[in-house]
């Protein structure tokens, strides 16, 4: 299995040896970031990106287990205007002065046949209150990058919440009480 | 009755757009305007950039389901959330955003599926180069704003287009894909 995802993913035998136990990956800050979506007037998807994700990922593929603790740095908003940008780290939207940083923990890992990471359930915690998440793999995939000298894996994820429930409420229901994130991922190996 | 089979037939004719009286002009909104791009990274996540700064008109003739659009983009807005990153796009490796401070988006074909936009055919120029692009709408609709008193009219739009047929080839020997996937939003205003 472990084999057929390296083989999968092109690169050398080199990560069999790594992987045989937990491997800690650093999110790398050049390739890790949320974009949140949220429907406006029921016409068009706002975007906003934060980041980059600063944490860190052990993942055991022969066991099957994973853990995962990731600082979100919600003041970091960035939709490309400046006055939303100033409205959304308001105290009725994501109230950054007060919580500058979201969090998201997670003990619980699916794997998929080939050792890839599908899905994520864990804890995120946004506004200082904390709800369930889960973050299903769109793609994932791991290389032997040449320029780092490391191992590199990660992925494209997703998810979806209601702001609501974290008590970020302005402007509802014309800016929809949805929110679908997008994640862009990479963690390296030591 | 006399009144729609003229409608008809002007629109058959395909003049429609500057004849007829329905026919209305929108000014593209830039606080709720962004083109982004993804392209793949090394068969392991997608990277994106978003370019922040956009202008353009649309026309949409609502009863002869027509439009037209003429929007342009400045690249010297690239924006990927990495200094190191966006410099390197705006380089002359890939965009040359210092010889082409702008691309350009035509479009003089709006496919309408009942009342709503579905698609717009038209060319992209990039870096001086001219290719046919397919914008398909993920969403599409038109709102009365009570912030500008007028009415809105947008949606999400995506559409894929292949970087080498404009002259951006660097990284493809290493992997980096040649197609970009282009994720819009736009929203414009009735003048």
């Amino acid at each position: 299995m472990l084999a057929a995802l390296c083989a999968s993913a092109g690169f050398a035998p080199a990560l069999a040896q790594s992987v045989s136990g937990p491997v800690t990956y650093q999110l790398d800050p050049a390739h890790t970031f949320v974009t949140f979506e949220v429907l406006h007037f029921g016409t068009s998807t706002l975007r906003g990106r934060i980041g980059p994700v600063l944490g860190e990922v052990t993942v055991d593929r022969a066991a099957r287990t994973g853990d995962l603790r990731l600082r979100i740095p919600v003041d970091t908003i960035s939709t490309g205007m400046h006055i939303l940008d100033a409205r959304l780290k308001q105290p009725d939207l994501l109230a950054t002065t007060e919580y500058p940083e979201a969090y998201f923990v997670a003990t619980r890992f699916q794997f998929d046949a080939a050792g890839g990471v599908k899905e994520v359930r864990g804890e995120f915690t946004l506004r200082g209150v904390g709800e369930p998440l889960s973050l299903y793999a769109r793609s994932f995939g791991c290389r032997h990058d040449e320029t780092l000298g490391r191992d590199v894996c990660g992925g494209d994820f997703e998810a979806d919440l209601k702001r609501g429930r974290f008590g970020a409420t302005f402007g509802e229901p014309f800016i929809s009480d949805d929110v679908h994130l997008v994640i862009q991922v990479e963690g390296i190996a030591p | 009755m006399k009144k729609f089979s003229l409608l008809a037939v002007t629109a058959a004719l395909g003049f429609v757009a500057a004849a007829h009286a329905e026919s209305a002009t929108y000014a593209i909104e830039p606080n709720h305007t962004f083109a982004t791009f993804e392209i793949g990274h090394m068969g392991t996540s997608t990277n994106r950039g978003r370019f922040n700064k956009t202008s353009g008109t649309v026309t949409l003739d609502k009863a002869a389901k027509t439009g037209a659009l003429d929007v342009t983009v400045d690249t010297t807005s690239l924006d990927t959330g990495t200094a190191a990153f966006t410099k390197h796009i705006s380089s002359d490796e890939m965009l040359n955003v210092a010889a082409f401070p702008t691309a350009h988006l035509v479009a003089t074909k709006f496919v309408f599926n009942g009342d709503k936009v579905a698609e717009i055919d038209g060319t992209l120029t990039l870096m001086g180069k001219t290719n046919p692009v397919v914008l398909k709408a993920q969403n599409y609709n038109c709102y009365m704003s009570p912030m500008v008193k007028r009415e809105v009219c947008g949606g999400d739009f995506d559409a894929t287009i292949v970087r080498s047929q404009y002259g951006v080839t660097y990284g493809l020997n290493y992997g980096f894909p040649d197609t970009v996937h282009l994720v819009i939003q736009v929203e414009a205003v009735k003048q």
